[in-house]
């Protein structure tokens, strides 16, 4: 069903991609004072990896990597406050000013989301890989 | 003491990356940590400094790790980290430069040793079942070292299943004592009685004697000689089987005053000293001895702990220190034995101490120690005990001296007996009694050959022995520490003394019976009887017994776990209505209305109809596609609520979902398979408990809530939290990610075990095996590692890996095999 490519479908899934990842990025960030964050930037850029194997265009990342990446991240991030004898999470707040963007808030809740992006991303990956996806998205196409 | 705990994981992990590129090297760096405890250790013994760490790591639920400093952990701290240094240099001499796998065998030595630290100075019960079970699995992870012998991963298997369920009686005994005393330290239990108390006592002694090797639970400790001997050296002498000792140690001051206390801790220790004690005299293979005397010794420190006297506790913290020092450099000789000639069969082993003389000068002191023989550490400890013994009254005197004095006898006897069959002219062949079958090669007189010396394996033995004979030369300092250790357990124990001389007192008297008859007893043993290697029964009977636990298990999953995917979620959505059950006597219909907004009224109309739908569809396509309208109207009923954060969600969760199907349905017939009418009943009545029970809990829930108006406390304060706290305006958002973080993180776990799952499962099922899931593999299906190259074998260096493998089946399984 797949396997028969559409070159429209697959020209506008690689147009999409860098748009997408704009998207994803701006809810990330945006997350802290309006809707979006971690988990909306990761379905984000799992629904992209999802259209790129419709398409079959290759995957940028590996599930077991970036699930890793994701898992370490948010766990230290968690665990790090331990060492400065603060609670598990207790996060820090930094403000700054930065040109073009003026003021900006951040803290390590930021890295946290960070982690979770990673860990959603690898999650939409893994059930990829489950359902197939490689094989459907191989040169040939097997079509059943 | 934190930041050692840093180093001892940064090393670790390191050494664990670098595999075996750093060789023989990677001993050093899991060495530094070690040092650095040990040295801390001291340090604070030496200036009897005490120190608290507390990192309460959730405040709502107080959860806390907490770690002690004192005379007593620190004592032991120092014996787990000092005995580490000395095995990771003797390791460096054990294994050759070119063994595969040091790498790796060297970061689970360190994890095991940073568990075992984590568990001597642990101050709560939390902190201290967690590394318990650490030590449980890394020391899983160290007997089975050699993954490629059949004998050592039964060892390990065993030893895992009988150290673990002594965790789960810990875990239990500590609920049933925080429960009486909840939030207490470890430090500072408060005396406790009743049932439960009864209750706790009874599964933490048998918690304590699953560690510690206590009959009847005894049974892997032997088999776990399938271990590399560093291993065997560390955690079979010094550091994991005292694990119980600690326990005792520890919940004594809460539990000593339960009738059942006392009779049981003595029992299990009286009898273990006595088996353990004959079950070393019956075995042939110098480790074996090694190790059923340590069961001996570990029932005697057992036995004095439970009994409650200061005098007791006193004796017994003076032979931890004892057995500590002299049976690790015992285990380190008959490795270096076993490096040097090839075997440990007492049997074969014959003129060693012209061949070997700093090996049997290291014996003759640390042995002597073990019998408690005078001018040695284990004389004044062993002679404290009896003091201890003596002092008691009426049927416990009786009792508790006749095991002491018995296994004592025993004890020397198998010394004297491994003395002389390792390192005599052919003991224990039957050459004195001329036995005509005997005549082959097992009986030649020639000496056992032996291969060229290795410093670093022979030195930290020395240092060992000369520790033997320094502490009892320095008896007053080691007195005065460990007073200061049995004052923290019982603060009576401060007016007793270690003595190098006490004078012609009844204790010194039966110590001097002890050691002649003991002596004479082994003598006989070791030239007069024929030996045989004892069948291992008990070890027997186990194995047999998890592998019946296992045919079950598999026949009970195959039942409950048959397969068929609508099957499981029926099972699963119907039991999970019967949850609704409690809440039909809160419905009040009272607090129902139609709608906050009519639009609602439209989408829920189009949901239903959707949902009707989804039914009827006869492609797989087409459900799809309906189910994803109807999370697409579910969208809009959120945007009618006003809840902007999930819209968005939902909105994103569904587009990957909808297209997500169109992948997988890429696999699958376009049409669903014809369905029986039976079949097709049932789900509709499971869908309908289903949707009766989500009414019935939502109907329920609306009618306790009383919505906030917008200002109203509940909305201020997590909008208070989250802009000052959170540094954000998002409330939704900075809830997840800071105020509630913690529930977010338990989440994303659940994502992560989640997707692991799924690529686990789908690997196997399509035989993927590639190199990132390699370990996993290997556990799950234990047979796929015999197919591994042999050049995994991790024997010691310059031994041949096929006798080496022959000597180990005989620590482990099968001894017949080797007699025949």
């Amino acid at each position: 069903m797949i396997a028969r490519r559409s070159p429209i479908v697959q020209l506008s899934v690689r147009a999409a991609t860098p748009l997408a990842l704009i998207v994803a990025v701006y809810a990330f960030f945006a997350g802290h004072n309006r809707p979006g964050g971690g988990f909306a930037a990761g379905l984000l850029l799992g629904a992209v990896l999802v259209l790129r194997t419709v398409a079959g265009l290759p995957q940028p990342f590996r599930p077991i990597p970036t699930l890793a990446a994701g898992g370490v991240v948010a766990g230290l991030v968690a665990i790090a406050p331990i060492l400065w004898g603060d609670v598990v999470l207790d996060q820090v707040v930094v403000e700054t000013t930065v040109p073009l963007l003026g003021k900006v808030k951040s803290g390590t809740a930021l890295i946290f989301d960070a982690g979770v992006t990673a860990l959603v991303v690898g999650l939409v990956l893994a059930l990829l890989d489950g359902f197939g996806a490689e094989q459907l998205s191989g040169p040939a196409g097997v079509d059943e | 003491m934190f930041w050692l705990f840093v180093f001892h994981l940064v090393a670790c992990t390191a050494v664990m990356l670098s595999g075996d590129r750093l060789g023989r090297w990677s001993f050093a760096v899991v060495a530094a940590p070690m040092l650095a405890s040990a040295v801390v250790a001291l340090e604070a013994l030496v200036n009897r400094r005490s120190e608290d760490l507390t990192a309460q790591w959730v405040e709502g639920l107080d959860l806390t790790i907490a770690a002690r400093l004192d005379s007593f952990t620190s004592l032991l701290l120092l014996l787990v980290s000092g005995i580490g240094v000395l095995v990771c240099a003797y390791s460096t001499g054990y294994f050759s430069a070119t063994t595969v796998g040091v790498g790796r065998f060297a970061a689970t030595l360190l994890a095991f040793s940073t568990a075992m630290a984590g568990l001597v100075v642990s101050d709560t019960a939390w902190t201290m079942f967690i590394f318990w079970e650490l030590t449980s699995i890394t020391s899983f992870l160290l007997v089975g070292h050699k993954r490629t012998d059949c004998g050592a991963r039964t060892a390990a298997r065993r030893a895992l299943v009988i150290t673990a369920s002594g965790g789960l009686a810990l875990l239990a005994g500590f609920v049933a004592l925080l429960d009486l005393s909840p939030g207490a330290r470890l430090g500072t239990l408060e005396p406790v009685t009743g049932g439960w108390a009864t209750a706790a006592a009874i599964l933490i002694l048998v918690a304590a004697a699953t560690k510690s090797a206590q009959v009847p639970f005894h049974v892997w400790l032997p088999g776990a000689m399938a271990a590399p001997t560093p291993v065997s050296a560390y955690l079979h002498s010094a550091t994991m089987v005292k694990a119980g000792v600690v326990l005792v140690a520890v919940a004594a001051p809460a539990l000593g005053d339960t009738a059942i206390w006392t009779p049981l801790g003595v029992t299990f220790g009286a009898v273990s000293m006595v088996w353990g004690a004959i079950g070393a005299l019956r075995q042939v293979d110098a480790k074996l001895i090694m190790a059923w005397g340590t069961v001996s010794q570990l029932g005697l420190m057992i036995a004095l702990l439970s009994l409650g006297s200061p005098k007791a506790t006193f004796a017994a913290i003076s032979i931890v220190v004892a057995h500590a020092v002299f049976k690790a450099a015992l285990f380190m000789v008959v490795g270096e034995i076993d490096v040097r000639t090839g075997t440990r069969d007492i049997r074969e082993l014959r003129g060693l101490r012209r061949s070997m003389p700093v090996a049997f000068g290291v014996t003759v002191l640390t042995a002597a120690s073990m019998a408690g023989v005078p001018p040695l550490l284990g004389f004044p400890a062993k002679e404290a005990a009896v003091e201890a013994a003596l002092g008691l009254t009426g049927g416990q005197r009786f009792v508790v001296l006749a095991v002491i004095i018995g296994g004592s006898i025993l004890t020397v006897a198998y010394t004297a007996r491994f003395l002389i069959g390792v390192f005599g002219d052919g003991a224990g062949a039957g050459v004195g009694t001329g036995d005509a079958a005997d005549t082959g090669s097992i009986c030649s007189t020639e000496p056992t050959p032996v291969k060229a010396a290795r410093p670093m394996l022979a030195a930290p033995s020395v240092v060992l022995a000369v520790l033997s004979l320094g502490g009892f030369v320095g008896l007053g300092w080691v007195t005065g520490i460990v007073r200061d250790a049995s004052v923290v357990l019982d603060p009576k124990a401060e007016v007793y003394s270690l003595f190098r001389w006490p004078g012609l007192t009844d204790a010194f008297l039966v110590s001097v019976g002890i050691v002649a008859a003991g002596g004479a007893l082994g003598v006989f043993v070791a030239t007069r009887v024929r030996n045989a290697a004892p069948r291992t029964l008990g070890a027997d009977a186990s194995d047999s017994g998890i592998d019946q636990v296992v045919v079950v298990a598999r026949i009970v999953a195959a039942r409950v776990q048959h397969g068929s995917l609508p099957g499981y979620v029926m099972t699963i959505v119907a039991t999970a209505s019967l949850a609704a059950i409690p809440f039909l006597w809160s419905l009040d219909s009272g607090d129902l209305y139609a709608w906050d907004h009519p639009a609602q009224a439209l989408l829920a109309i189009f949901v239903v109809g959707a949902a009707i739908a989804a039914t009827r569809v006869r492609t797989r396509l087409g459900a799809a596609l309906v189910l994803g309208s109807i999370g697409f109207a579910i969208t809009g009923l959120f945007v009618t609520s006003g809840a902007p954060d999930l819209v968005l969600t939902q909105l994103l969760v569904e587009t990957v979902v909808v297209v997500g199907f169109v992948v997988g349905l890429g696999r699958l017939t376009t049409t669903f398979p014809f369905l029986g009418g039976l079949w097709f009943t049932s789900r509709v009545v499971v869908s309908a408990l289903a949707a009766g029970a989500v009414t019935v809990a939502l109907i329920a829930s609306s009618g306790r809530l009383t919505i906030p108006a917008p200002g109203s406390s509940i909305t201020e304060r997590l909008r208070a939290e989250a802009v000052d706290e959170g540094g954000g305006n998002n409330i939704v958002n900075v809830v997840l990610t800071d105020v509630r973080a913690l529930d977010t993180l338990g989440e994303i776990i659940v994502l992560l075990v989640v997707a692991l799952g799924i690529v686990s499962l789908t690997r196997r099922q399509s035989g993927d095996d590639d190199s990132d899931d390699d370990n996993g593999s290997d556990l799950e299906n234990p047979t796929d590692t015999e197919n591994q190259p042999p050049d995994r074998i991790t024997g010691p260096a310059g031994t041949d890996s096929s006798e080496r493998d022959e000597i180990d089946t005989v620590g482990a399984a099968q001894p017949e095999a080797a007699t025949a």
